[in-house]
């Protein structure tokens, strides 16, 4: 991104490269921070899925880094970051799901009725901000959108 | 926007206010739901503070929809104007909810365990503020990437 913001030919793909770097630089601090905090919060535990965002976190961070300063035009690389960003939005909302249905189990078991649903929504583990990964994915998709 | 962008005659035009936007939907979507969000959480208190989440999505979702509709330099600016309000709202956000974990448990946040205790023991969640440097900076972007007429 930085590559082609600095070679863009003219004002309107100058502003566009712009939206895509300031786009990706939220996204590229995404990466970075959301590990950090999910570390801070405890979320690394013995199970497999506590530490799915840590493992996305390696190919959403290296495929970030390289597409924002390197080169977002060699096959692998946008294969890479695109299946990346898909993989970040399907986390995302199997996250948010898993949250909810866990908190639910956690009381009184897995209840699709309204109070008890939104109260389970509101739980201990926090429902929408699984979803900050399908947000990032949206976002990094967005960015690479016919950028070669 | 969507004038610019039924308008626009070259690809990289319609590239761009395709992007635009895109990421405008981003902005009005986070100002529509981090309204709601703070109104479900319980948000609004007595405290003024706690009420300028909701001001800033009361003002900043009529210049968002505005713009879809018009990027005139009337609403333009003061949208771009507002964005970095949104900006300097999340940051100030963060940092007063830090403050005050840290005031709940006896400590200064100028003191690492301070800090971090404010940080990770978050009965105000410190990163949840942050989301609006996310939709001011979105948002923002667009303002200023809008070409002149």
């Amino acid at each position: 991104m930085i590559p082609a913001l600095r070679s863009a030919p003219s004002p309107t793909a100058r502003r566009i490269e712009w939206l895509r770097v300031v786009m990706m630089f939220l996204l590229l601090m995404s990466w970075a921070m959301y590990p950090i905090d999910l570390l801070i919060v405890g979320h690394w535990l013995d199970s497999f899925e506590s530490l799915i965002p840590f493992i996305l976190t390696i190919p959403g961070l290296f495929f970030t880094v390289w597409v924002f300063f390197i080169d977002r035009s060699t096959t692998w690389v946008r294969t890479g970051f695109i299946a990346t960003m898909w993989a970040a939005i399907f986390v995302g909302f199997l996250g948010g799901y898993y949250h909810w249905v866990w908190n639910m189990n956690d009381v009184d078991g897995v209840r699709w009725y309204w109070s008890y649903a939104m109260s389970e929504f509101h739980g201990y583990r926090p429902v929408l901000a699984a979803m900050a990964y399908s947000y990032m994915g949206i976002t990094g998709l967005a960015s690479i959108y016919r950028a070669r | 926007m969507f004038e610019r962008w039924m308008n626009a005659t070259t690809e990289e035009q319609k590239l761009l206010t395709f992007l635009q936007l895109f990421f405008l939907l981003f902005t009005a979507f986070g100002f529509f739901y981090f309204g709601v969000e703070h109104w479900v959480i319980d948000h609004w208190l007595d405290s003024f503070q706690s009420r300028i989440p909701f001001y800033t999505a009361v003002i900043g979702l009529p210049l968002t929809l505005a713009m879809f509709f018009t990027t005139h330099r009337a609403v333009r600016w003061p949208y771009t104007i507002f964005m970095a309000v949104t900006i300097g709202v999340g940051l100030i956000g963060a940092l007063f909810h830090l403050w005050y974990n840290a005031a709940d448990y006896g400590s200064s946040i100028f003191t690492i365990s301070g800090f971090i205790e404010g940080f990770t023991e978050p009965y105000r969640p410190v990163l949840a503020a942050l989301a609006h440097v996310n939709v001011g900076a979105v948002g923002i972007v667009v303002g200023l990437t809008i070409e002149d007429a």
